[in-house]
């Protein structure tokens, strides 16, 4: 310790002295450690400058130079009717992918949750794209709800889950209450097995494809190619600058052969009815309306289709997945009569005056084949006998005329093969004949089974365009184009069959006679000013034995058919109804009816000046 | 080296904590956690600090304020006594009507009704970005704040905790370009993602153009972003554009309003339906007394009946106009479609000729 005393005593006097001395020591440390808390706080200050103030400026420049690619997905095609109106949309919609380079497993179910989403299917989904490149994002969830993007956009950011892009892509709008859902069908996310096929080898995961119907179909003409950009993002994942990009190219629009009109008058016809309803127009091919009932709403598909919704559909006995105008294989029943008795006059089986009395039954091979009819017809012939669908008569045709000839004449029709329109999935049907049964069931043709070809039962059967197919051609003297949904698409070279002129008049005057004579089956398909041919069918479903012997129910009940053309001359439109377990052809008819009167009700609006057409309907 | 470390001591300590720093500096940069730890440290540290002055300067401005009320009040009151029994009614009035102006008692008063189970935090300063907007706040893990929880005032939403300190927060305002929120219109419930954009608005996003959204309608929080339950105000429209392919909707956000101060972190929240009546007032502590004239004003501004919860518009196509067109058609001709007896429909009936009669029980559709 130093005292004054000692302190001036020590006074120092030179540069090493001063050096020395203590006080001057002291004073050095203190000017030292005021420096040194100067100092502290300095970084203080940076510190709370460079990681509290500006924290988020640098880390966004620290994060400024990240390049991303971002797919600019492509729209679909839209599908138009003949008129060029929108059947098929499209509207802006969102998905959501999964970005596995930054993907942190413990937000799978936070992520799952948010998106309503199960998150075990979301982590086998991984697994299952474990082999692919980690830099290609899965997709997890399409057509996102306005919720599920607030949920993404609130939570997308490098702080939260910086797994999750969001992607703008055009979604499919379809019509809604399944209007023409089996000929559009729906798309879907290319599945896994697809993308293993070398027919889906161009596409990746999260890619949609047509799936059903005309999307399927015209999948690769309705499909754009997308494009992308690479874009400069900051951390938040906000773009900042736009390096390049290739713009998507939209897919081609699909102009349809459908006419709206018809096919709005056809779908209110079969609202609430099992079964079908074929148009065409017999002097193109042109499908003019195509509808199946029950339908299905393709906008659940449009995403992917919720696992309760599918279990529904592929669950409901009606099995709306099913296209029944180019995929139910049924009798025909007397619908089929038209096609008999035209064989039975081009082989010269019988001619126009061949007369058979109706007793109400007759008898062939030892079995009792009835008519229709309480009571009997009395005599017939071939115009008398389509009039009133006189069974017995084409017992005793079908008889004469024989089985294979029949076929023959059936096959020419178009019956027993593929008619070739542009859908997929159609069905051949049945033509049974001699050979046919050999090679199916090696087995011989009795001839009593030709007594229930005849009127339309036993093993044939038919499609609703099928039915329309055959009778357009027959209404056309022989002429047969393939049926076609897409316009200015060439059908090819027509079918034709040398018929005699004469024999088809007699048949085509006992279709008019149908509809516009006394007695005829189907009176309820007239409609005054135009001429319309048409026949009823009522095709049963069991045997007269079986339904005897059980409680038949609504399903064991027979179907309803009925075919028209008009006008008798140069036809311009065919009409097929198919309406399940109606029991009588005759139902049919005005379901027919309506749909031709909707065609020349139009025709006519277009007579009218385009003011007056505009004041009257949507165009 | 020891007499080293003696000879220069202080010079020692300072190099050590330097390369303190940059040790610490060199776990940050290296480390892949989310949480910095010498960030946790700077923040924990200069909290307090923060704190004490953010403490000081409110504690002087509230005496500066006081001080000048206070020859408000004496002034007032001088002029008052000349004015007897309605004066004294008046001012009464008055300071009933300033004491609920408190914000920090219209803010607790907000806290014990919300449903939602809510603490009061101070912001005590901001930070800064290009486009940023954060605010700190005194409140964090200790307090049981966490990460994406919702921070509002009784005006409307404020913004999400985004980072967690033990005593403090930083909260993303709504005007951040990087906040989203799900939100919903109050009359006709069209489902939106509120934006913020820099500046003083927000924009409402995702919403189709077929979507009907009305000037001076009120948005509220949808429940659906998983960060704000739903029934908070979020901001009134301002502005609303048919885009290129949506709305271009401009909302100008309730939660800023009063300035921002005090507010509230949402800890527990609870989902509450979206008020049926027009938005509340978001000044109820400077409400002036009505008017005795005028009966019309509505408390909010908005003015006219609640409307009618209106469905959401779904894009049509030309398909189902021209569907809906026979239906209507057939409704007006007494048409049953399929049956006989009626013959068929006049298509070319002009819908407005024919008296829409009943509908036909509509069919099951299969």
């Amino acid at each position: 310790m130093l005292t004054p005393i000692e302190t001036e005593r020590q006074v120092p006097e030179t540069p090493r002295q001063l050096r020395d001395d203590t006080r001057f020591a002291l004073g050095r440390i203190v000017v030292f450690q005021y420096l040194a808390v100067a100092i502290f706080l300095l970084l203080i200050s940076g510190f709370w400058i460079l990681q509290v103030r500006e924290h988020a400026a640098n880390d966004e420049l620290a994060e400024r130079n990240r390049v991303k690619t971002v797919p600019l997905l492509a729209p679909r095609g839209k599908m138009l009717d003949r008129d060029g109106r929108v059947i098929v949309d499209n509207h802006l919609a969102w998905e959501v992918r999964l970005g596995r380079e930054n993907l942190k497993p413990e937000h799978i179910d936070a992520i799952a949750a948010g998106l309503h989403l199960d998150p075990e299917e979301i982590r086998a989904k991984l697994r299952r794209f474990a082999s692919r490149p980690s830099y290609v994002p899965i997709t997890i969830k399409q057509e996102l709800t306005p919720g599920e993007l607030a949920f993404v956009e609130a939570h997308r950011d490098a702080q939260t889950f910086p797994e999750l892009e969001l992607i703008q892509h055009e979604g499919r709008l379809y019509p809604r209450n399944g209007l023409a859902a089996h000929v559009i069908g729906y798309v879907g996310e290319v599945s896994e097995q697809e993308l293993d096929s070398p027919e889906f080898a161009k596409y990746s995961q999260g890619d949609m494809v047509g799936k059903f119907g005309l999307e399927r179909q015209y999948n690769d003409t309705l499909i754009g190619i997308d494009g992308q950009k690479r874009v400069v993002v900051d951390s938040l994942g906000r773009e900042r600058q736009v390096l390049d990009d290739v713009e998507p190219t939209p897919g081609h629009n699909l102009q349809l052969t459908l006419d709206l009109d018809l096919q709005a008058v056809a779908e209110l016809g079969m609202e609430g009815r099992r079964g079908a309803v074929v148009a065409l127009d017999p002097r193109s091919g042109e499908v003019l309306a195509m509808v199946s009932r029950p339908a299905f709403d393709p906008n659940l598909f449009a995403t992917r289709i919720r696992a309760d919704d599918w279990k529904n559909l592929t669950s409901d006995p009606g099995n709306p997945l099913l296209n029944r105008a180019i995929q139910a294989q049924l009798a025909p029943g007397s619908t089929f009569k038209p096609i008999v008795a035209l064989a039975a006059l081009e082989s010269g089986a019988i001619d126009e005056n061949y007369t058979v009395r109706c007793g109400g039954s007759a008898v062939w091979y030892g079995r009792v084949f009835k008519c229709w009819v309480k009571g009997a017809h009395g005599p017939m012939n071939v115009h008398t006998g389509l009039v009133h669908s006189c069974d017995v008569y084409f017992y005793n045709i079908g008889n004469k005329t024989g089985i294979d000839t029949i076929a023959e004449y059936a096959e020419m029709a178009g019956y027993g093969h593929k008619t070739g329109i542009d859908l997929p999935g159609e069905a051949e049907g049945v033509v049974p004949s001699t050979k046919w049964k050999l090679r199916n069931f090696r087995e011989k043709w009795y001839a009593g089974e030709t007594i229930s070809v005849a009127i339309g039962q036993g093993a044939l059967t038919v499609t609703p365009l099928q039915l329309a197919y055959a009778i357009g051609g027959l209404a056309m003297h022989g002429v047969w184009y393939r049926p076609h949904l897409v316009k200015g698409e060439d059908p090819g070279p027509p079918r034709r069959a040398n018929l005699n002129p004469a024999n088809v008049d007699r048949v085509l005057d006992g279709m008019y006679g149908v509809v516009n004579e006394a007695g005829g089956t189907g009176v309820s398909a007239a409609i005054p000013g135009i001429p319309i041919c048409g026949k009823t069918g009522s095709a049963q479903r069991i045997s007269n034995q079986l339904a005897k012997s059980v409680k038949a129910t609504k399903e064991m009940k027979d179907n309803s058919w009925f075919v028209a053309f008009a006008p008798r001359q140069n036809p311009e439109i065919v009409v097929a109804v198919l309406w399940e377990n109606a029991e009588h052809g005759n139902l049919s008819a005005p379901i027919a009816r309506d749909v031709i009167k909707a065609y020349f009700d139009k025709k006519a609006r277009q007579t009218m000046p385009k003011t007056q057409q505009m004041a009257l309907f949507v165009h | 080296m020891e007499y080293l470390l003696n000879r220069y001591r202080t010079l020692s300590v300072l190099l050590l904590a330097i390369l303190a720093q940059l040790v610490l500096l060199a776990y940050q940069v290296k480390s892949n956690g989310e949480v910095r730890l010498i960030r946790v440290w700077a923040v924990t540290a200069v909290t307090p600090l923060a704190r004490a002055i953010e403490s000081t300067r409110g504690a002087v401005s509230r005496f500066f304020s006081d001080y000048f009320v206070l020859l408000d009040v004496r002034e007032e009151n001088k002029r008052l006594k000349k004015e007897l029994d309605r004066v004294n009614m008046d001012n009464q009035y008055l300071r009933s009507e300033l004491d609920t102006a408190d914000r920090a008692k219209s803010l607790a008063i907000f806290q014990s009704r919300s449903p939602s189970k809510t603490i009061a935090a101070h912001i005590i300063g901001n930070t800064t970005g290009s486009g940023a907007k954060t605010v700190i706040v005194d409140r964090g893990s200790a307090s049981g704040v966490q990460k994406e929880m919702a921070v509002i005032t009784p005006d409307g939403i404020v913004g999400k905790v985004v980072d967690v300190y033990p005593t403090a927060s930083f909260v993303l305002l709504a005007t951040d370009p990087s906040f989203a929120a799900g939100v919903i219109s109050q009359k006709n419930r069209v489902h939106g993602t509120l934006k913020g954009q820099g500046g003083t608005k927000v924009i409402v996003d995702y919403v189709q153009n077929e979507e009907n959204v009305e000037p001076g309608e009120w948005f509220y929080t949808s429940g659906d972003d998983g960060i704000f339950p739903k029934g908070l105000p979020a901001g009134e429209v301002t502005s609303v554009h048919p885009g290129k392919s949506k709305k271009e909707i401009i909302l100008s956000p309730s939660g800023f309003q009063n300035g921002l101060e005090e507010v509230l972190i949402i800890i527990e929240g609870v989902h509450a339906p979206i008020p049926e009546l027009p938005a509340p007032h978001q000044q109820i502590h400077v409400q002036p007394p009505p008017p005795p004239e005028t009966s019309s004003a509505q408390p909010g501004g908005a003015s006219g009946p609640p409307a009618a919860t209106a469905p959401p518009a779904v894009p049509l196509s030309d398909a189902d106009r021209i569907l809906d067109r026979y239906r209507q058609l057939g409704i007006a001709e007494k048409h049953e479609w399929g049956v006989r007896g009626r013959g068929a429909p006049d298509f070319n009936l002009p819908l407005d000729a024919a008296k829409p009669a009943e509908a036909p029980k509509p069919k099951q559709n299969q």
